[in-house]
């Protein structure tokens, strides 16, 4: 193994590696610490690299090491977090403020449901023990095998089952009680809400009808919306993508909500 | 002197028969002053996937549908609050005695006491077998008042199983 190899796949995974750990610590900041923090343990640990696993899997095993001494990934949240958050933006008005502002102004400002719905589901899957967190996020976004988790993890394959299906069990339970875009009576409208004041000419349910989740969302099968929303996820880029800019601003401000609340 | 011999044996021999069978079929043995449950079963899942159910209180009404819920942290010496479908109105208040992990768990109270075993098999598969004795001097005036436990134990360890073989057999 070479450093400039190692460089080559760091480079080449930085992206999904940087994602990861945004949506485990729902910072930017400690994402990027972490970040480098890894790359600098792959070259000081280089020559013990003896290729029993991807380097992918490497630097992800190094990155969720570190992440599990970070104190922002080690706070649980609550299932209603949304509902605290919401409230709190409700009597803020610099975040609605700040929120235009990047809409009007940034061109990874735009609002869209799907980028909502995958910020919406990182920031509640903190209320998960956080080994369930980490198996939802390595194997259904970030799609790691059951064996690659456990390498990653230093647990065995059985654990990484017992998470990935408990974890995944209470969150198409939340989900599923909450969510209006799959349930009728669901108490949380927020995707739908923010649309309107953000995307003022569009037709909102229109806009939702587009989406997959929503349009499969009459049949009724729990299992298959959980894997339409987990498609969602893999499929957005928290960094790059259109909304990203709008999506970590209100990341940011329901981190300082919930530091402050719990 | 061999019919004694054969009476003996058969008495001794009668409560294990009820704890080695796997079929999850519950047998209850009835003295006067204790009654014992016993249910086994075949498990094919690996003894971490048991021990993590049995042990995360929480998450008990998710899986088992014997238990409303339990209060609590199960670990050795702990006090945990247990409502069962079998009893609705009562809170059980029991105590956590014994913990070996992915082996053997117990809990109980004054009146009785309920034991969790796991035992590999040697072929990938586990044995999981609960058994409940209760009793002592005043059992005879209270005995008519408790359900028997059959069903109830029957429908736990098929949870158990039906649980731990989804989770053992995700890719």
């Amino acid at each position: 193994m070479t450093i400039e190899l190692l460089n080559q796949e760091f480079e080449t995974n930085l992206g999904q590696l940087k994602s990861y750990l945004l949506r485990i610590t729902a910072s930017a900041i400690d994402a990027e610490d972490i970040a480098q923090d890894t790359y600098i343990k792959a070259t000081e640990k280089l020559e013990t690299f003896r290729g029993e696993s991807s380097l992918k899997t490497w630097f992800f095993t190094i990155a969720s090491n570190l992440a599990k001494d970070n104190l922002r990934a080690q706070k649980r949240w609550v299932e209603n977090v949304t509902d605290i958050t919401k409230d709190a933006a409700l009597s803020n008005q610099n975040f609605f403020q700040e929120a235009m502002d990047i809409r009007m102004t940034s061109p990874n400002g735009q609002y869209e449901a799907k980028e909502h719905i995958a910020f919406c589901f990182t920031c509640i899957s903190k209320s998960l023990p956080l080994e369930q967190q980490l198996c939802i996020f390595l194997k259904e976004v970030y799609e790691f095998k059951v064996s690659e988790i456990a390498t990653i993890l230093n647990t065995s394959e059985a654990m990484v089952k017992y998470y990935l299906h408990t974890g995944r069990s209470k969150m198409i339970t939340i989900f599923g009680g909450r969510c209006a875009l799959i349930n009728k009576n669901g108490v949380c409208h927020q995707c739908s809400e923010l649309n309107g004041i953000f995307n003022p000419k569009q037709n909102t349910q229109e806009e939702l009808m587009k989406i997959n989740l929503v349009k499969e969302a009459e049949k009724g099968n729990k299992e298959h919306l959980f894997d339409l929303r987990m498609q969602i996820l893999r499929e957005i880029d928290p960094y790059k993508s259109k909304a990203s800019e709008l999506q970590l601003h209100h990341l940011e401000h329901n981190r300082r909500v919930m530091e402050n609340y719990l | 002197m061999k019919r004694l011999i054969t009476f003996f044996t058969v008495l001794t021999i009668m409560p294990t028969i009820a704890t080695s069978s796997q079929t999850g079929k519950a047998a209850t043995v009835k003295t006067a002053f204790h009654r014992e449950t016993t249910v086994s079963i075949e498990i094919n899942a690996e003894p971490p996937i048991l021990w993590a159910l049995l042990t995360k209180a929480s998450d008990y009404p998710r899986w088992n549908s014997t238990i409303t819920s339990i209060e609590g942290n199960i670990a050795l010496g702990e006090k945990i609050k247990l409502k069962s479908k079998l009893d609705a109105k009562r809170t059980f208040k029991l105590k956590v005695k014994e913990f070996d992990p992915e082996k053997k768990l117990g809990w109980g109270d004054g009146q009785g006491k309920r034991i969790y075993t796991i035992a590999k098999n040697g072929n990938g598969t586990v044995t999981f077998s609960m058994t409940e004795k209760i009793g002592g001097p005043m059992f005879p005036l209270y005995a008519k008042m408790i359900p028997s436990f059959d069903q109830s134990f029957e429908q736990f360890a098929n949870d158990l199983k039906k649980e731990s073989e989804t989770i053992m057999n995700l890719k």
